[in-house]
């Protein structure tokens, strides 16, 4: 994937390069409207990661820009502030999905994956990793041809992982993920330990293989 | 007790008094009057009847003094002439009366003469009369003008006493009076105007002051996130460094909440949420059931639920937000194998839950950052509930039947 991250405080830019950039990525930073004019005009990108408050202008601005010079492509919005007109504002413009901060690098990766997967499937929408397939129409997983029959929670906690695969996902990622703080960081754990205990005997008993790796204490790593 | 009664009241009291002193001076006055006119015109005719008896040596008959009786009985001893009331048998009517001693033939007798006070007693009762309708007209008049007046001389405060009450930092003052013609009431709505704008200036600066310190929060709280999300990838780190960053982690989901939670506040109170959509509410409720279907699960909650269909026309946002906190606090703060009763008709949603054998207060329980010391929320979680509530003009309510903890969303 290419992607183009726009976004003004220097160590959060750095935080969000620095995580996409790996895994056969080309990961490019902009930290102003100017450059990241220049860059959308020269370049293209699968996905565009654009924080909302510049220092010379409104994000909104590179939406604008992008339409106006007849490009298509994907942009995930960031925004501080959470306000809904600001997302109406945003979608409106064009954008695909809109992400509140703070936020997990593994949520923003995911939500970049989202993206990018309803940009470049058309037709069936098939994601495949390793002996296991997806087919995203119809929340169907299939692990060497066999259909697994797995909770809602398990499906996207699925998706998750293989967004961030390779990566150390840690628990308060995955709670905000699948509860957002609808429950308490303390219970979501104990759910998540369960999820993925789940996940982990369902692919194994198809595949033969252990796909998780607890990390101790802090989360799961995926590959 | 109301001012204008307790004046009323006060006025009144003076004016009886001060009618039945009045009326007591007349009646002595009057009384002393009369008897001196009394005494005046009996001494006169003592003079004549003793002339009369010196001269023909004879007591007179009844009809050669007509207005007066005289009566004559034989004494030893010398009396000087004095004055008496006196009644007659079988008369009602009070007289007065000179009793002296007259000689005739040598011998002395006791001269008794007597004059009706019947034409004084008439004046004084008319004097009685008169006084009472005044007494009752004035008390009457006095009441009447008092209730009007005051009832007019009042009303802009009572207007203001009412704009007062209405008063809310959100939403607009009461209405104003146009014109007040009391200039101490002019003078207090200027003062209720002048506190007014400060309250909610200062109010609107608070809560500018939250909105931009939430947000300002948002970028480093992203940046302490994202640091530790790249951090863990480090496969060098101990279990001891991986324990800390849980910490961390945690500290940075609480920070985020609690700026996230303020911010939903401040969004509420501005009324900033104003998108609006068709909900069934019953439908809702069981699909958050659904949503939380593991925690119920989990701490083998047992749940009964009535749903009737209502529907309303809200946010779906805040109303998501309302039902998350009060199910979530429902199975929070429940006990193992306890109990969630959910009752919903057109009227009101109540939502019961076992916990803590003890009722909480319910007079701080509503407030901000008031938290069971066991729940890792901010304690705002009701605060929001309760904001949320107000802005569609629905009443949250608590109350412990034990052993139920009941909140009740009057629609």
């Amino acid at each position: 994937m290419k992607l183009l991250v726009i976004e003004d405080e220097p160590v959060l830019l750095n935080n969000i390069h620095g995580y996409l950039a790996e895994d056969g990525n080309i990961c490019e930073t902009a930290s102003n409207l100017a450059t990241a004019r220049e860059k959308i005009a020269r370049h293209e990108y699968d996905c565009i990661i654009l924080d909302i408050g510049l220092p010379d202008g409104s994000g909104l601005e590179v939406l604008r820009y992008i339409k106006e010079i007849g490009k298509d492509e994907g942009v995930l919005i960031i925004s501080g502030r959470n306000s809904l007109d600001d997302k109406l504002s945003g979608l409106g413009l064009g954008a695909d999905d809109y992400i509140v901060k703070p936020f997990h690098l593994a949520e923003l990766k995911a939500r970049i994956m989202a993206v990018y997967r309803r940009r470049a499937f058309n037709g069936t929408k098939l994601l495949q990793y390793e002996n296991i397939s997806i087919n995203l129409d119809f929340t169907e997983v299939r692990a060497k041809g066999h259909l697994l029959v797995l909770t809602r929670k398990e499906y996207d906690m699925l998706l998750y992982f293989i967004a961030n695969k390779g990566k150390v996902v840690s628990r308060n990622a995955i709670a905000e993920h699948l509860w957002r703080d609808e429950i308490d960081l303390a219970a979501s754990f104990d759910f998540i330990y369960t999820h993925v205990k789940n996940l982990r005997k369902k692919l194994f008993d198809h595949t033969g293989k252990d796909y998780f790796k607890s990390v101790y204490g802090i989360g799961y790593k995926f590959s | 007790m109301k001012l204008a009664t307790q004046y009323t009241r006060a006025s009144m009291l003076v004016t009886v008094i001060v009618l039945l002193i009045a009326g007591g001076i007349y009646y002595f006055a009057i009384s002393y009057i009369a008897d001196q006119q009394f005494d005046h015109d009996l001494t006169e005719e003592l003079g004549e009847m003793t002339g009369f008896i010196q001269q023909h040596q004879r007591f007179p008959k009844p009809f050669e003094f007509d207005s007066y009786q005289a009566k004559f009985e034989p004494v030893k001893q010398y009396m000087p002439p004095r004055f008496v009331d006196t009644l007659m048998k079988g008369s009602e009517e009070s007289y007065r009366a000179i009793i002296a001693i007259v000689k005739l033939k040598g011998l002395n007798y006791r001269m008794t003469i007597i004059a009706s006070k019947e034409s004084t007693e008439n004046l004084l009762q008319l004097i009685f009369i008169i006084t009472l309708i005044l007494t009752a007209v004035l008390l009457i008049a006095l009441f009447l003008t008092n209730r009007m007046l005051l009832k007019d001389l009042w009303q802009p405060f009572y207007t203001l006493l009412k704009r007062l009450n209405d008063f809310s930092f959100t939403g607009q003052g009461g209405k104003d009076q146009s014109h007040i013609r009391i200039d101490e009431f002019r003078e207090l709505q200027t003062a209720i105007h002048t506190m007014e704008g400060k309250a909610a200036a200062e109010y609107e600066a608070l809560k500018t002051f939250t909105e931009n310190a939430s947000h300002e929060m948002a970028t480093p709280i992203a940046v302490i996130t994202t640091k530790l999300d790249n951090l863990i990838q480090d496969e060098t780190l101990t279990e001891v460094h991986l324990a800390q960053l849980q910490d961390i982690y945690n500290a940075g989901n609480k920070l985020s909440r609690l700026g996230q939670s303020l911010l939903l506040l401040v969004k509420i109170d501005h009324q900033l949420i104003k998108d609006t959509a068709p909900i069934q509410l019953d439908q809702l409720i069981n699909e958050k059931i659904g949503q939380l279907a593991e925690l119920i699960a989990e701490k083998s909650i047992i749940m009964a639920t009535h749903l009737r269909p209502v529907n309303i026309v809200v946010s779906p946002y805040l109303i998501d937000i309302l039902l998350n906190n009060l199910l979530g606090n429902a199975i929070r703060h429940n006990q193992y194998s306890g109990h969630i009763k959910i009752n919903l008709n057109e009227r009101q949603l109540v939502i019961s839950n076992t916990g803590t054998n003890q009722a909480l207060d319910s007079t701080k329980i509503f407030e901000r950052f008031q938290k069971d010391p066991a729940s890792e929320g901010a304690g705002l979680g009701l605060t929001i509930a309760r904001n949320i509530c107000h802005r569609y003009n629905w009443e949250l309510a608590y109350a412990f039947e034990s052993p139920f903890h009941k909140f009740t969303v009057n629609l």
